[in-house]
């Protein structure tokens, strides 16, 4: 039976005309260059502590506003050397629309290896994160979140996870990222476009997950939004830090525009490290599979790619403006 | 910039071939290389990231095995043959200039390489004069990150010392001998036979290896040695700073 009360928050009129019909065919793996040995040998192991850790989670939603709105991919997948040493995935992703339907606000974060807990550090960058930048959109201009009070937050909220679920007393920062730390980045994304046709798109990044804008349609499609692993860029950003351990001086925050033939894309290293610069193999490769959006599962096909020796987890969001 | 088509990993087996390995040493050291390929067969993760090379040295030295995929289906071992004296100066030349080499081509080819390791396995002491080794594996080893003067490609070296390897030498011969990335040595303890103490340290490359491509895929970087405690028997590891030699 229809609801006849007032929609949803958030919700608004879909136009079921441009709905993409799921495409009913098998979806096989994708390869870019030599997909090396592992990708075919590996037998995956499960990780024996954690049943509810899911190797791979997928997301292909429509996020409508009044005028145009956004169509969002997202896919979070395992990747070869923790399903061979039977560790869990270590990445997350978590997004929510605020309760005004203004604002997508958007997180990726990647659990360091060297923490054998990440996992849970970086859900919690995820979802508390999220929650946090939402409030403090209901006070502050998007433009002047207030990152550091964010981060220290859910550096907080990991220590005290840390402490309730492993018995540590007064643990020092340090002692708590050995046992989990997570990468964070965070993109806040004007739902429905300015008169000229733009987003507003507000980013922060602490670590080495990336932001980018993609141009299909350019020659060099790739444009990176932020410092990315051994190379120069828009701004710099520490490549080792993590929550818990926020530096105290974060990089500035990323203010762009999101134009109608752009598609913006969050990544994690696993991969951010095979593309690069964006300049070879797997830069056209995505940028040839994400010039529209794709049906989820081969979203999700897409981002696990086989490609020799990169075996690291793998999670991007990818939101592609409606007109 | 541009993309990186692959991490790798490179190892060398830097092996002493000089009159005193011959017989029982040598066939030990012949079924190393065999021995890790087969251990790395069966790891895919680290197959797809280990290159590996053979260089062995008496009067002179000799790139028997270029860095190479070890699972190359086309790929054949050497098999060693014992020659002459033991010039450490040599085998540090060449090593320096192998790994120059080596790691040059795989930047051109778009590799992204991981610092090498050295695998330095020795029964004996130099026959060459002291400066002239001392020198040469300077050459390998130094490098001044501040000024860019000495070896930037330097690799990590763990030397492995069985029968007559001088203990005092081999020590001198770890590098990095200090800081968080510092190295260790293996000795043949006193007592054991040499052929043994080969296959032990065989054991410890191979670990070494399997240990450090797990490294990497636990956030470390570099060599991951194996503890101390877990070493087989006949064989003790000491860091450059243990005085336990008289």
């Amino acid at each position: 039976m229809r609801d006849s009360q007032a929609e949803p928050r958030g919700r608004h009129a879909v136009d079921t005309a441009l709905v993409p019909v799921a495409e009913r065919h098998p979806v096989a793996p994708e390869t870019v260059g030599e997909p090396g040995r592992a990708a075919t040998t590996v037998v995956p192991l499960p990780d024996e502590r954690l049943l509810s850790r899911h190797d791979v989670v997928l997301d292909g939603v429509r996020i409508a506003g009044r005028s145009g709105g956004l169509e969002l991919r997202a896919a979070s997948a395992r990747g070869l050397s923790h399903q061979y040493y039977g560790k869990v995935r270590q990445d997350e992703f978590a997004y929510l629309v605020t309760r005004d339907g203004r604002w997508l606000v958007a997180a990726v974060a990647d659990g360091l290896s060297s923490g054998p807990d990440s996992h849970r550090a970086a859900e919690i960058v995820c979802r508390s994160g999220c929650v946090l930048v939402e409030r403090q959109l209901g006070e502050h201009d998007a433009a002047v979140l207030d990152w550091p009070t964010l981060f220290g937050h859910l550096a907080n909220a990991v220590i005290a996870d840390a402490c309730r679920e492993f018995g540590l007393v007064d643990p020092t920062v340090a002692e708590v990222a050995e046992r989990m730390a997570a990468t964070a980045l965070f993109a806040v994304v004007a739902i429905e476009p300015a008169p000229t046709g733009e987003r507003a798109v507000h980013l922060m990044s602490l670590g080495d997950t990336s932001a980018w804008l993609l141009c299909p349609d350019r020659l060099a499609p790739w444009e990176a939004l932020q410092d990315v692993k051994n190379a120069g860029s828009t701004v710099a950003s520490s490549a080792t830090a993590a929550v818990p351990a926020v530096p105290y001086q974060l990089a500035p925050a990323v203010a762009t525009s999101l134009s109608p033939d752009q598609v913006l894309v969050l990544m994690s290293d696993g991969v951010g490290d095979p593309l690069g610069g964006g300049t070879g193999e797997v830069g056209a490769f995505l940028a040839e599979a994400w010039r529209t959006p794709p049906d989820p599962l081969t979203f999700a096909a897409q981002v696990g790619f086989r490609r020799r020796s990169y075996d690291d987890d793998r999670t991007v969001i990818a939101v592609w403006p409606l007109p | 910039m541009s993309e990186d088509k692959a991490k790798l990993l490179p190892f060398y087996l830097l092996l002493d071939v000089s009159w005193s390995m011959d017989g029982k040493n040598l066939l030990e050291a012949n079924d190393i290389m065999p021995t890790l390929v087969d251990a790395i067969a069966q790891n895919p993760i680290l197959g797809d990231k280990v290159r590996f090379g053979l260089v062995d040295f008496s009067d002179d030295a000799r790139v028997q095995l270029p860095l190479c995929d070890l699972l190359d289906p086309n790929l054949a071992l050497p098999g060693l043959a014992a020659r002459g004296g033991t010039s450490y100066a040599e085998a540090f030349r060449t090593m320096r200039k192998q790994i120059e080499h080596d790691v040059l081509q795989l930047k051109a080819d778009n590799y992204s390489v991981h610092r090498p390791a050295v695998f330095f396995l020795s029964d004996g002491g130099p026959t060459d004069e002291e400066q002239e080794w001392r020198s040469a594996f300077a050459e390998l080893t130094e490098y001044d990150r501040q000024t860019g003067a000495g070896f930037a490609m330097y690799p990590n070296v763990i030397p492995f010392g069985v029968a007559n390897a001088d203990p005092h030498i081999m020590q001198q011969l770890i590098h990095p001998s200090v800081g968080n990335k510092q190295m260790r040595m293996f000795m043949m303890d006193k007592g054991n036979n040499a052929p043994d103490a080969i296959r032990a340290m065989a054991e410890i490359l191979i670990s070494s290896v399997l240990n450090s491509g797990m490294g990497v895929a636990n956030g470390a970087s570099g060599v991951v040695l194996p503890d101390p405690s877990q070493l087989p028997a006949g064989v003790t590891s000491f860091s450059a700073d243990d005085d336990d030699f008289l």
